[in-house]
């Protein structure tokens, strides 16, 4: 297993706040928790942008918001939009939910229409398309890695979080397969522990979503 | 209950992450040999929907910042804006729930007047306070926030939550009959509806409209 040292794993994480119940107080602990251990990013409902934003303004870590979230049943031009207003609020990478009924259908016109979009909107920013691999056989992941390779997109997810199930070791290695080493991908969903995180960057992955960052880095011995 | 009589207060619809162009089409062609009162599919599907809704009179729902009710107002009002060229009859909007888990129902007030008047008279707005995640302080306090804002009509629950007949009670008790209330979350035979009908429901909301029929009597 990898010997990362505190400092490594920490910058790898995107430290999430996605419950529907959360308040501002938790938006508050959330930013207070990455500065103090380095995570890459926060990740916050599109709404919570503007006081994340606030409170990071000042350190290294950045402002990650979702898009087209959890189902990713929305119009092209309404994610795009999105994707604009959150960027004109002080998001600094979008992770969006892929059009997976129109995946699954074959429809990969759409899909990629779809994917240039975003990155088009999102302009220079990071990227991250959220596949939900609980819903996709395996072909149906590799054919959305290839067209995320193509259109310019900067990772592939694999969750939610808010599907059946999360990241998975084998679906990793698939996607880390799949994009080859131009594009990174990010584990999400699911993973709690140190051991859990660890697996993933094993993997092939090279950005960890967890609300659990503080219990994974502090797992670690320095 | 006779089914026909059901039927006319159910709003059903699907919406979600793997549903395809195909699952709407099988689904609204059975669906429309039924009177169910509306009709709610995901906003890429709206277009279709209203086309093979047509003629039916059955309502077409377009959800407004579905079902986690995350998104920043300007989102909101954009797919508002997209419910109103699509010749929607009524929204879905999900409030500002991070807000209300705050206490600060000063924003959620602002945010439902502007989605009130974007709306205009074309759409009627139905809101989602997500009951299942709030206390019943919370539950009365976002009522009266959603009355001050100018709406009426509720939808207990958006995805993933099961409503009950004492959520219902609840409103009709603080409130008599100012809201018209569409129980919604985890609704899935007669007798569920029936009992959320009997506790003061004027709608059931059910993405399973036959399962919840299966137990009338058929004409």
């Amino acid at each position: 297993m990898s010997k990362l040292d505190r400092k490594t794993l920490a910058s790898l994480i995107d430290h999430t706040e996605l419950r529907v119940d959360a308040s501002y107080g938790d938006i508050r602990r959330l930013c207070l928790e990455a500065s103090d251990h380095g995570f890459a990013s926060v990740v916050v409902y599109p709404v919570n942008v503007p006081l994340t934003a606030r409170l990071l303004k000042d350190t290294p870590v950045k402002v990650t918001t979702v898009v087209g979230f959890p189902t990713g049943a929305f119009t092209i031009e309404g994610k795009a939009f999105e994707i604009r207003d959150a960027i004109a609020k002080g998001a600094q990478e979008i992770d969006f939910v892929i059009n997976v009924g129109a995946l699954k259908a074959g429809n990969h016109e759409l899909v990629r229409d779809e994917m240039q979009t975003m990155a088009r909107a999102a302009g220079n920013l990071v990227t991250k398309a959220i596949l939900e691999t609980c819903y996709l056989s395996d072909d149906e992941k590799r054919a959305a890695c290839r067209i995320a390779t193509q259109a310019g997109i900067r990772f592939v997810k694999t969750s939610t979080g808010f599907g059946s199930h999360g990241a998975t070791v084998e679906d990793v290695k698939l996607l880390h397969s799949a994009v080859g080493k131009d594009m990174g991908v990010k584990a999400s969903g699911g993973i709690r522990t140190t051991r859990d995180a660890l697996t993933m960057v094993d993997a092939g992955a090279s950005r960890l979503g967890t609300s659990s960052g503080v219990a994974i880095v502090e797992g670690l011995a320095r | 209950m006779k089914e026909q009589a059901l039927a006319q207060l159910i709003k059903t619809g699907i919406q979600g992450t793997d549903i395809s162009e195909q699952d709407i089409r099988q689904d609204i062609a059975r669906a429309k040999t039924y009177p169910f009162s509306a009709y709610a599919v995901d906003t890429p599907y709206l277009r279709l929907a209203k086309e093979l809704l047509s003629g039916t009179g059955i309502l077409l729902t377009a959800p407004v910042s579905y079902p986690l009710g995350g998104v920043t107002l300007e989102t909101r009002l954009d797919q508002i804006a997209f419910a109103l060229r699509v010749g929607a009859d009524e929204i879905n909007p999900s409030l500002n729930f991070n807000a209300v888990k705050s206490g600060d129902f000063a924003t959620v007030l602002d945010e439902i007047h502007q989605m009130v008047d974007a709306a205009g008279d074309e759409l009627d707005v139905i809101v989602i306070p997500q009951f299942y995640i709030l206390t019943n302080e919370e539950k009365l306090r976002l009522c009266e926030t959603i009355l001050a804002g100018g709406v009426s009509s509720i939808k207990t629950n958006g995805h993933g939550s099961l409503c009950r007949p004492e959520d219902v009670s609840l409103v009709r008790r603080e409130f008599g009959d100012a809201f018209s209330i569409e129980a919604s979350g985890g609704i899935r035979t007669t007798k569920q509806a029936i009992d959320l009908l009997n506790a003061g429901a004027n709608f059931i909301h059910t993405s399973t409209a036959y399962s919840v029929l299966e137990d009338t009597e058929k004409d």
